[in-house]
């Protein structure tokens, strides 16, 4: 009898937490990770609540381009150097910076040192005064020029090319002139240089910009967007529709059991569309924004404990 | 001795008197001085090591912080486990200590080796802290800062919060930290446009260092002027955006780069790792105060709440703090649920002892015996330094009848002996002749109820911690009555008690209610002392029944505290950025405030200052509060949330409470019954190797619910420096770090001053050279020769899938597989699967198993029992054997136990309530009370026996003799728990399981000891007999 007793006490007290621990550990955690073929069903309600958007497949342009650092300067093709014809004192200067000036105008007055007859300094292009090397009295001669006449009607951009763009960049290629962030001109590129600076190891792309409207002026620092390609392809999507699931990149389509995440394929890609090559067809309906809450719930069963510790 | 005791205190009536009125004036002082908890702190004894390094991916944070610290803490004395946790930007690690270890000493320790670990950590890369000194309760109050006239901005609130409420209230006593979150962090923010860089010639690092060279104040001692002395200083701190705007960068011919020139300054946000939104509405700004460790939290709660009052009322106007959580009510309502018992308790147990001794004297001096027990508890709590709470003071609430026991058995005596005693014999004698007839049993009956609460004291973990203060209440309170049956009872028994005065019928009569019974139990006890086999019948019906319905009883861990509070908690994919989980969080506060019984819902998303929460933007906690005239009971409210919520699609939504969540983020995690742990270096083998072994512990039966720990999932993209590549242009790895750092990351280059507020200016570049792969790509280097590279010609960017966290157990990586088991017991089922992985899986050298979780404590709680069970048993045995000098009594007595176990489980089984440790604590506390009764009766059935009464005689006039007591006892036992039983207050489901077990368990064994053991006391008279039989003969 008396064992008895001891061996009802200690069933109780051992057994006791020992089912109790059992109950406690039914946290069930089916977990299996087959997140692709599944299927997200949601309702027309939530749909509306997470602001998912719905768009059909179909063909679009895919703007391959490339951002590069550029400088403005003067079109050194309407660009002169006017440099008086004999050395001599200057009697008279008849312009100043920044005054335009036609072809054959007179700049300044210099009296030859040899013929001590003064002779006419005239401009060779029209343009404007950008640089002017005389004064009054000074004794010039032919080491440097009097003035630098810019015709600034037109300007060039030169485009930074680094080393490993080059392949991609030539001369017929659109681009698009940005100063900030705004874009404030469009043109081609004329001339890409046949060897790389050795000291910034970088080549230049050059593009006439008509500055007609004198709002380029040299010496500005702008950004290139070089149009490398602009091509239309079947089935166009924009980033924003791609997710990757288990190292998968996929498209969530709509289908009557609901929102499937398809793989595809991306090809060509801009800032902010993708050429898809596979998995998506014309007039396919996908997800277009919200996607992510798709993929959430696809992955859901394994958040689990999954936080802080 | 116990007679001499007993002696002593009737001959020293003034010096008893006395001491026993400092007694319960110390314990009174002692009951106001205590702190008052909801439950029981069942926080692990640790130190928290938090390191903010923003920016820094998790295997950085491991590799450069993560591992000195968690280095520097091996070895110290008293640490039980180390255990980190490397996030994004965090690193926290936390220093387990043995419990009981003096927390200050422990962080002393760690702040010592604190200073180590700070040389290793290189330069910039954060500051080791330690966490507030507090514990998983700590969290006592929650507010957020409301803006009732729209026009503030929220980087304003948190400049409010940061500067004005914080450092307000962190001067409240009690209070150790104010961590908030929310809103924007102010800063002055440089946004610099690389294309005016590229043009001036200026590079990132220039500014950056200039920035820090045009902000400055120096002192430079003092001059002397007439006789005074003047303080020298020279003021460069720039004060305004304006001043920053002018900091020249460059001077190129004579005319001057301003920073402005090249940078907008404005004012912003600091980059945010967790914000604050409310109602689906939009942000807030919130705080929350915390308790500094063994703080009384009803007090520090009161004393904040009134500081916020002055607060709010030097705010400006519109803007009000709105506390949304504190603990104040809980702690309240769990006190309130206890007190209530044991006021209802006391007052049911009085009129039980009016009733039975039929005269408000006896009753009196039996009464008595609850406060003076009471108070010595609570003056020992207040040495022990244990707090006042659901559990301590439940324990009480549980003792009150047993307090009265011995009282009553030494009374009754008492009264019984003087009843019968002549009328000319001295009242002081006959007094203490009684009180030492029955000192004894009492001695051991009470010592007995102590030992038996001993197993309790060797639980472990959250079960010890919660039921522990109950197991040393109950015990403080049982000395107390010991003290109080021995010392107190006899001289107030002798100053209070009469000899009745109606002695003309004979004897004097017993009360009314006793004669009663007594005519219905006489002829019951005759019958079964008679036919002996009709008791035995009903001790097997009676154990039959027992364990027929054991098996059937549903089986619990501790019964869920409700704290009065629901917290939704929001777990969404572990990539989630921080906008969206906001989208998602507040589209889920629309759901809930859609709901007519919400008032109001605020939501915590991510982490805020460091120091309470670690988790990171994919985690939500949404605090649920109803409107004010709600009055339903929590599981309804649980309910309705649920089913409000439906499933939410991306989100993981779990219900749970503020102080359990806190408690539970602090506690091992792993809730499975097994843990596999892998240890091992590389992540990507543990990952490997982790799902190998899941995948052969799957094929196992009885294997259920395998699950690999979830540690990848987060993208990066990874910037490799091309080490060839920057070879040719003459650059240094660091250089281009430095531009990636600060261009993409941003830059601290000092702090601007407004009075003593301060706020970092951060350097970065325009968000569109920054936020994208293709801009990162063309982020710009400057070369030694002048020239620039974009990143792109330096090191390759790549997107790849990266650890969400490292987590490090005793300094090494570790990757956890959980598992359930199934319909099997899971000893064999770990030797199988131990089999199964040793076959399948190689592991490389380096690489380690271990085998815990839930079934390990278990194992080693169910090891500890089976030897402290048996233990106490014999303890007890032990115990009546020395006080009856007889085996066979002894045994009899024994013999209680399992009939009052039976009454237990047949408790539970009528209501519907499931095996649980608090169920348990009320078998344990059913031994102490069947046995005291067993002995209550066995004692004097001997003592008849001895005094020459034939055995049948005996055991019929002793049961009669002694219906009174043992009903008594019992009565009073278990109606003292009946409140409790009733209570539908806070914290009252984890009383309840132990006032039915005892209850039911009481109403058995009461039955089994007036009925049964009379009618086996033929058999277990034995020792006695000897005595007698020379008596007879006599």
């Amino acid at each position: 009898m008396r064992t008895t007793a001891l061996w009802a006490a200690v069933v109780v007290a051992t057994l006791g937490p020992n089912l109790a621990t059992r109950a406690m550990a039914e946290d069930d955690h089916d977990h299996e990770e087959q997140a692709l073929g599944q299927a997200v069903q949601i309702s027309a309600a939530e749909i509306e609540e997470f602001d998912i958007e719905v768009a059909a497949a179909g063909p679009g342009s895919i703007a391959t381009s490339l951002s590069v650092p550029a400088e403005v300067r003067p079109n050194a093709d309407r660009l002169a150097h006017i440099v008086p014809r004999y050395s001599g004192i200057v009697t008279d200067v008849k312009v100043t910076i920044g005054d335009e000036v036609r072809k054959g105008q007179t700049l300044a007055i210099v009296e030859g040192d040899e013929s001590l007859a003064p002779f006419e300094v005239v401009t060779l292009i029209s343009g404007t005064v950008i640089e002017k090397h005389i004064t009054l009295g000074e004794a010039v001669g032919r080491e440097g020029p009097a003035f630098v006449i810019a015709n600034l009607s037109s300007v060039w951009v030169d485009l930074t090319v680094y080393q490993r763009d080059l392949v991609r960049v030539g001369v017929g290629q659109n681009v698009e002139v940005y100063i900030g962030h705004e874009l404030a001109g469009k043109g081609t590129i004329s001339y890409v240089t046949p060897i790389i600076s050795e000291r910034t190891r970088t080549a230049t792309a050059r593009v006439v910009l008509s500055n007609k409207d004198r709002r380029w002026r040299p010496g500005m620092f702008v950004t290139g967007k070089i149009i490398i390609a602009e091509e239309t392809a079947p089935i166009v999507v924009p980033r924003t529709a791609l997710h990757t699931i288990e190292d998968r990149i996929v498209v969530f389509l709509e289908t009557p059991e609901g929102f499937v995440p398809q793989p595809v394929t991306p090809g060509r890609t801009d800032t902010l569309q993708v050429e898809l090559l596979d998995g998506l067809s014309a007039g396919d309906r996908y997800v277009l924004v919200g996607g992510f809450t798709l993929k959430a719930e696809l992955g859901k069963e394994s958040f689990g404990d999954g936080h802080g510790h | 001795m116990i007679e001499r005791l007993i002696d002593l205190s009737l001959h020293n009536r003034m010096l008893v008197a006395v001491v026993a009125i400092l007694t319960m004036a110390v314990g009174f002082q002692s009951y106001t001085r205590l702190p008052v908890d909801a439950f029981p702190d069942v926080s692990p004894n640790l130190v928290q090591i938090f390191t903010v390094t923003e920016g820094l991916a998790p295997e950085e944070i491991e590799k450069f912080v993560t591992y000195p610290v968690e280095a520097s803490m091996t070895g110290l004395p008293g640490v039980e486990k180390v255990r980190s946790v490397s996030n994004f930007g965090l690193s926290v690690v936390n220093v387990y200590f043995q419990d009981g270890l003096d927390i200050y000493f422990a962080r002393q320790l760690v702040g010592e080796r604190l200073q180590e670990a700070r040389d290793q950590i290189p330069e910039g890369f954060g500051e080791p802290e330690m966490g507030p000194i507090s514990t998983g309760m700590g969290l006592v109050l929650f507010y957020y800062i409301e803006d009732t006239t729209g026009t503030y901005t929220l980087e304003e609130l948190r400049t409010l919060q940061d500067w004005v409420i914080k450092f307000n209230l962190q001067t409240v006593p009690g209070v150790t930290e104010i961590l908030g979150i929310g809103g924007h962090e102010r800063q002055y923010h440089v946004v610099v446009h690389p294309e005016e860089l590229l043009r001036y010639k200026i590079t990132l690092g220039e500014v950056v260092d200039r920035i820090q060279a045009n902000n400055l104040n120096v002192g430079a001692q003092f001059i002397e002027k007439n006789g005074e002395e003047f303080v020298v200083r020279s003021v460069g701190l720039a004060r305004s955006m304006d001043d920053l705007g002018s900091i020249v960068m460059k001077t190129d011919d004579g005319r001057p780069v301003y920073l402005r020139d090249l940078a907008d300054v404005e004012i912003g946000g600091a980059t945010r790792r967790g914000i604050q939104t409310r109602n689906g509405t939009g942000e807030v700004v919130a705080g929350m105060v915390i308790k500094l460790f063994g703080a009384n939290s009803s007090t520090v709660i009161a004393d904040v709440e009134r500081r916020l009052l002055q607060i709010n009322a030097t705010l400006p106007d519109g803007i009000r703090i709105v506390p949304y959580y504190e603990q104040k009510s809980l702690v309240a309502a769990a006190v309130a649920t206890v007190t209530n018992a044991l006021v209802q308790g006391i007052i049911l147990v009085a009129l039980v002892l009016l009733a039975f001794m039929g005269g408000i004297r006896p009753s009196l001096v039996v009464a008595l015996a609850i406060p003076f027990s009471v108070l010595f508890a609570f003056l020992m709590m207040g040495r022990l330094g244990i707090s006042a709470n659901l559990m301590s003071l439940g324990g009480l609430a549980i003792a009150i009848g047993m307090m009265v026991d011995g009282t009553i058995v030494m009374v009754e005596n008492v009264d019984r002996v003087l009843r019968e005693s002549k009328p000319d014999e001295n009242r002081g004698r006959v007094i203490a002749r009684a009180c030492q007839e029955v000192g004894r049993p009492i001695v051991f009956a009470i010592i007995i109820i102590i030992i038996v609460f001993m197993p309790l004291f060797t639980l472990q973990g959250v079960e010890g911690k919660t039921f522990r203060p109950l197991a040393y209440t109950v015990a403080l309170a049982m000395f107390g009555s010991l003290l109080f049956a021995l010392l107190l009872a006899p001289m107030l028994s002798d100053l209070l008690m009469r000899r009745p005065k109606s002695s003309r019928e004979g004897s004097p009569r017993e009360a009314l209610i006793v004669r009663l019974l007594l005519r219905v139990y006489q002829p019951l006890v005759s019958f079964f002392v008679r036919r002996w086999w009709a008791a035995i019948g009903l001790a097997f019906l009676m154990l039959a029944a027992g364990l027929i319905l054991f098996p059937r009883l549903g089986s619990e861990f501790t019964p869920k505290l409700r704290e009065g509070t629901v917290v939704v908690r929001l777990t969404m994919a572990p990539s989630i950025a921080l906008e969206e989980s906001k989208r998602v969080t507040m589209i889920v506060e629309r759901r809930l405030v859609a709901v007519p019984e919400i008032r109001e819902v605020v939501t915590r998303i991510g982490r805020g200052e460091v120091g309470a929460h670690t988790d990171p933007v994919n985690s939500a906690e949404m605090y649920v509060i109803l409107e004010d005239d709600i009055d339903r009971p929590q599981e309804e409210i649980e309910e309705l949330i649920r089913e409000k919520l439906g499933d939410i699609p991306g989100v993981l939504a779990t219900l749970t409470q503020p102080i359990e969540m806190a408690v539970d983020e602090l506690l091992e995690g792993v809730r499975a019954e097994l843990a596999i742990k892998l240890f091992g270096d590389d992540l990507a083998v543990l990952k490997e190797r982790a799902d190998a072994i899941a995948a052969s512990v799957r094929s196992v039966p009885g294997a259920a619910d395998v699950q690999v720990d979830q540690v990848g999932g987060t993208p990066q993209l990874l910037i490799q420096v091309d080490r060839e590549a920057i070879a040719r242009y003459g650059l240094n790895v660091a250089d281009v770090q430095e531009v990636i750092r600060t261009a993409v990351g941003g830059e601290v280059a000092g702090q601007i001053f407004e009075d003593v507020r301060r706020f970092d200016i951060l350097v970065r570049f325009e968000p569109e050279a920054r936020n994208s792969i293709e801009a990162i790509r063309q982020v710009l280097v400057n070369t030694p020769d002048g020239g620039v590279q974009p990143l792109e010609e330096l090191a390759t960017v790549r997107e790849i899938v990266g650890p969400r966290q490292i987590t490090r157990e005793d300094n090494q990586r570790f990757i956890t597989i959980q598992c359930n088991v199934l319909n099997r017991d899971i000893g064999t089922f770990v030797e199988e699967a131990q089999g199964v992985i040793a076959a399948d899986v190689a592991l490389p050298p380096g690489y380690l198993l271990t085998w815990g979780g839930q079934f390990r404590l278990q194992q080693e709680a169910n090891k500890r029992l089976r030897l402290v069970v048996p233990a106490t048993l014999l303890l007890i045995f032990l115990l009546l054997f020395s006080s009856f000098g007889s085996l066979r009594s002894s045994a009899l007595i024994l013999l209680n136990i399992p009939l009052a176990l039976v009454g237990g489980v047949v408790g539970l089984w009528i209501s519907g309530q499931n095996l649980s440790v608090p169920a348990s604590v009320g078998f344990i506390a059913l031994f102490g009370i069947a046995l005291e009764n067993g002995m209550v009766l066995v004692t004097y059935l001997n003592q008849l026996v001895g005094e020459g009464v034939s055995l049948a005689e005996a055991s019929v006039r002793g049961a009669c003799m002694r219906l009174r007591p043992v009903l008594m006892t019992a009565i009073t036992t278990a109606l003292g728990l009946i409140p409790l039983l009733l209570s539908q207050g806070t914290g009252s489901e984890v009383q309840r399981p132990l006032a039915t077990v005892v209850i039911g368990g009481l109403a058995s064994s009461t039955i089994l000891t007036l009925l049964v053991i009379p009618a086996l006391y033929r058999w277990f008279a034995g020792g006695v007999r000897a005595q007698t039989s020379v008596n007879e003969t006599k």
